[in-house]
């Protein structure tokens, strides 16, 4: 097992996938096809702050897939190792944006998909304030839905944004998890790529509230490093790609806890097998302080839940 | 060919004009001068150990008197540095025994770290329930100095290696018995008519070399914490700029501390302190050289005057009062150097007396006293300063050292948490060793050699390692070599790749880390030692080597041959005087591989050194991810 060779495995991957996605893409549309986010000024985000340039049409997405596979160089070194993790993000947001410009409704409900801009606008001050004190990604399946409720709705009860991917979100459904942006968790869906939504909505942040320069990636990634407290919790079993594209939330700055046996990197890959101690473990790891006052009332009380609407049959 | 090209020092530049200006000779005058060193002896096939020598092998000349080939008399010569080597680091522990013996409540000498004696009289099966601290101490190094000479059974640290590395030496037998009779049995074996067998010449070595490695040295090293106590992490500069204008310079050369931190605390005795101000100085300044230097800036943040090749320009600078020396070394051309400004060269030691020099001994047994009369000397000496020959350079660079293995493990656990792992341990260390982000660790060591320029393969070889994500650990002149040229800094991780600028950021450590003077060498065994037992592996399947880029002692070779034997490939700068026997070299650079699973190589170019290990480091890596996997899915199995 060698860590780097895994990653490199899974961006190339990536990068396979959104190479044949994208030429099937434009064999079907022509390259002058249109490529576009909706509700988005910054054309595809991730690719936007990484290079400054925007996407908008299939040919230009051979060139970004261009910059990915630039990115990939398999020398065992933490820099390459990183690097190859954001060719994940990139590819994966390629891939995202094919879905876009393919698909008449590429996600549906309970499924969110890509966030629009009006959104990242009204997370941004709470997050600012720290009133969002952190922002969770959890994918992959917890060993079963309890488990998953219990994590997210810890998560919620501490005013995190917790963003899910894959199929913890049935196990959330399954446990009647209240879900929404207004409830602060979003299932984003059930493939791998999907979790380029929530990157892109830190990313955004950083454009946004950041005044970052687009192009600017050192930059970039000194800001969600420092100012965007982002963690990941991986369940099950991690495949070469969701390994590579956790790689590439190191490279943000956003640690990554797992269930699985992997091996560990200080602060930033980590192993926790108590599930109890999970929620624990990623708010230490990612440094968020919650002030908690415990207010002994029968229900969860939270910030969290501001947004909730009581309906007639509850 | 210009001195000035023997070494990449700025400050030494300065002060190689400054001995051509005052007519002082220096190293690199006396180097010039050899010309051509003798090619009998750089190939090591020329022998004197007997009254019918002395005898050396040529193409018409293959045996010696006797009948020695070149292969019994390059191996006799090999073990017989071996011996040295071991011999000094071992009489220097021995010192320190004894002044363990002699601590006492309110006595000179004190224990100050209880928990690790009490660690090390546990080890040792001494009693430590209801006994007082010093009764332990007194037990603890009775049975220390018995490891000099006892007639039964074998070192006592060996047991704190992995098993699997015990049953090496059990198997190659060469767990090393008692430290004097190892030395002297190469002795006897080297004498004229004895040991005529390469194999077993380098048999010897090598467990002659492991009673300093895991005997001597450890003893020098554990003791001198318990007395001392254990270095933690403070800020400290170096290179000749730390000596001052207008304070009494005393520079502290050798290797003992029972000496230094008797000095140490002699120089802060406000009733000298005042005769200083009483002698128009501003105060005292302490500053070290070689390892009593790192020991004294492990523990106080001492400042570093310089390394080996820099001893006499310290006092052509004409700034300092005072060279006090013990053991070492101690090049013999001081006395003549401070013969040519106000310099007091005084020798401490009965071990190490210099003709031409200023011999106050210095008995542990009234430390306190001699200490004071050394300082007062150098104090009294002040008005004697000629300011119109003092040249302080202006160079000096700050670090962070004082990296004991307890210091490492403390900075550590920064990076644990709290929720998964307990404190305390090398998990993280292990954890960046197995993931990759560093992609292995190194122990840069060594000295000076005027066979090649001064720091400049010190430097290039750290820069290149932590370039490539590996984390180096000097001590020695090499780790002087380091701060001098500001790679102990915090913000030397800019000179890091991204693994390790990453570790060293998170650990908040700088990327070259000063763990002492050359017996806590030791110490590195202990790091290397704990890691391969937390992953359950022996030493030699670490990604991790040894290098001395410009060694020149016999303790060098005695080191170099002990990170072998415990399992360490070990790179060196400087080619020993081996070339003359095919057979030795053979063994050194293959055949220890059988035998101990490590071996050395040699390269004099830095670059091309430096692109051997960090190559050789990802082979190994190869084999040591390989064992991992087989590990982490055993459970999985079972």
């Amino acid at each position: 097992m060698n860590l780097f060779n895994i990653i490199f495995t899974g961006s190339e991957q990536a990068l396979a996938a959104a190479k044949g996605m994208l030429s099937e893409a434009i064999e079907k549309n022509g390259r002058e096809h249109k490529v576009a986010f909706p509700d988005t000024a910054y054309s595809l985000p991730c690719i936007y702050a990484a290079t400054g340039q925007k996407m908008n049409t299939l040919a230009d997405l051979e060139g970004a897939l261009g910059v990915v596979e630039s990115l990939i160089n398999r020398t065992h070194l933490l820099e390459h190792g990183l690097n190859a993790g954001l060719a994940t993000a990139l590819a994966a947001e390629v891939i995202e944006a094919l879905k876009y410009s393919t698909m008449e409704e590429p996600y549906t409900a309970p499924c969110a998909g890509h966030v629009g801009d009006p959104l990242i606008r009204s997370l941004g001050v709470p997050l600012v304030t720290g009133d969002i004190p952190g922002v969770a990604v959890v994918l992959g399946e917890c060993p079963d839905s309890e488990t998953a409720a219990k994590i997210i709705k810890d998560y919620q009860s501490k005013g995190l944004l917790t963003c899910l991917v894959g199929k913890v979100i049935d196990q959330a459904i399954e446990q009647d998890v209240k879900m929404g942006a207004e409830l602060r968790v979003i299932p984003l869906g059930y493939d791998v790529t999907s979790v380029i939504h929530v990157v892109s909505i830190a990313i955004r942040a950083a454009l946004i509230f950041g005044g970052l320069t687009p192009g600017d990636l050192p930059g970039l990634l000194e800001y969600t490093a420092k100012r965007v407290p982002a963690f990941v919790n991986a369940f099950g079993p991690l495949s070469e790609l969701v390994v590579s594209a956790g790689a590439g939330a190191i490279a943000l700055g956003f640690p990554v806890i797992t269930d699985q046996t992997v091996l560990e990197v200080p602060m930033n890959l980590l192993t926790q097998r108590d599930y109890d101690k999970v929620v624990a473990t990623s708010l230490e790891a990612r440094g968020i302080k919650i002030k908690i006052t415990e207010i002994p009332i029968p229900v969860a009380f939270a910030a969290a839940f501001e947004g909730e609407r009581i309906r007639k049959a509850d | 060919m210009d001195k000035k090209m023997l070494t990449i020092d700025l400050n030494s530049h300065v002060l190689l004009d400054k001995a051509e200006r005052d007519g002082v000779e220096t190293i690199y005058d006396r180097k010039l001068g050899f010309k051509a060193q003798c090619g009998f002896g750089l190939q090591g096939s020329c022998c004197r150990i007997c009254g019918m020598g002395p005898c050396r092998i040529t193409p018409k000349t293959p045996r010696g008197l006797c009948g020695a080939d070149e292969h019994t008399i390059v191996g006799r010569n090999f073990a017989r540095m071996v011996a040295g080597g071991t011999a000094a680091h071992s009489d220097h522990a021995r010192d320190i025994a004894h002044t363990l013996l002699l601590s006492s409540r309110d006595g000179n000498y004190q224990v100050k770290d209880e928990a690790k004696l009490i660690a090390l009289a546990k080890d040792w099966d001494v009693e430590t329930e209801d006994r007082d601290i010093y009764d332990i101490a007194h037990e603890v190094a009775e049975i220390a100095l018995m490891e000099f000479g006892k007639p039964f059974g074998v070192s006592r640290f060996l047991k704190s290696a992995p098993v699997q590395r015990q049953q090496v030496w059990k198997d190659a037998n060469i767990e090393p018995r008692a430290i004097d009779r190892e030395i002297a049995t190469i002795m006897h074996s080297t004498h004229v008519g004895c040991t005529a067998d390469i194999d077993s010449l380098i048999h010897l070595s090598l467990r002659t070399s492991l009673s300093d490695g895991w005997c001597g040295s450890m003893m020098g090293t554990r003791l001198s914490d318990i007395l001392f106590g254990t270095p933690t992490p403070r800020e400290t500069e170096a290179n000749l700029g730390v000596l001052e204008q207008n304070k009494v310079n005393i520079i502290l050369h050798g290797h003992e501390p029972s000496l230094s931190e008797m000095i140490v605390l002699a120089s802060e005795d406000p009733e000298l302190v005042a005769l200083a101000k009483e002698q128009g100085a501003d105060g005292i300044n302490l500053a070290g050289m070689c390892c009593t230097g790192n020991e004294v800036t492990m523990r106080h943040g001492v400042r570093i005057a310089g390394d080996f090749h820099q001893q006499e320009l310290a006092i052509i600078t004409g700034a300092v009062e005072a060279m006090i020396v013990d053991v070492q070394c101690i090049f013999p051309a001081l006395a003549r150097v401070a013969d040519c400004y106000h310099t007091k060269f005084i020798t401490t030691s009965p071990k190490a007396k210099i003709t031409g020099s200023t011999y106050i001994e210095f008995k542990e047994e009234e430390a306190f006293d001699n200490a004071k009369q050394i300082v007062r000397e150098a104090i009294l000496n002040f008005k004697n300063r000629d300011k119109s020959k003092v040249l302080i350079p202006e160079l000096k660079s700050t670090g962070t050292v004082g990296y004991s293995v307890e210091a490492v493990v403390g900075q550590l656990d920064r990076v644990v948490n709290s929720h998964i792992d307990p404190a305390g341990t090398v998990k993280p260390l292990v954890d960046c060793l197995t993931s990759g982000v560093l992609r292995g660790a190194a122990g840069v060591v060594g000295c000076n050699n005027a066979r090649v320029v001064s720091n400049e393969s010190h430097i290039t070889v750290i820069k290149e390692l932590i370039k490539n994500d590996i984390i180096v650990v000097a001590t020695g002149c090499a780790a002087q070599a380091a701060a001098k040229f500001g790679l102990m800094d915090k913000s030397a991780r800019k000179y890091a790749g991204k693994g390790l600028a990453t570790v060293c950021e998170l650990v908040d450590i700088p990327p070259v880390l000063h763990l002492g003077s050359c017996v806590d060498i030791s110490r590195i065994l202990d790091v290397v030692s704990a890691c391969a037992k937390f992953a359950d592996m022996d030493m030699c399947d670490l990604p991790v080597v040894g290098v001395a880029p410009e060694w020149m002692s016999e303790k060098a070779v005695a080191i170099g041959t002990y990170v072998v034997a415990s399992g360490i490939d070990t790179y060196l700068g400087i080619m020993p005087p081996v070339g003359g026997s095919a057979k030795t070299v053979q063994i050194l650079t293959e055949g220890l591989k059988d035998i101990v699973g490590a071996t050395f190589t040699v390269n004099e170019n830095p670059q091309e050194l430096a692109a051997t290990i960090i190559s050789d480091i990802e082979k190994k890596r190869v084999h040591f991810e390989a064992l991992l996997e087989e590990k982490m899915s055993a459970p999985a199995e079972a």
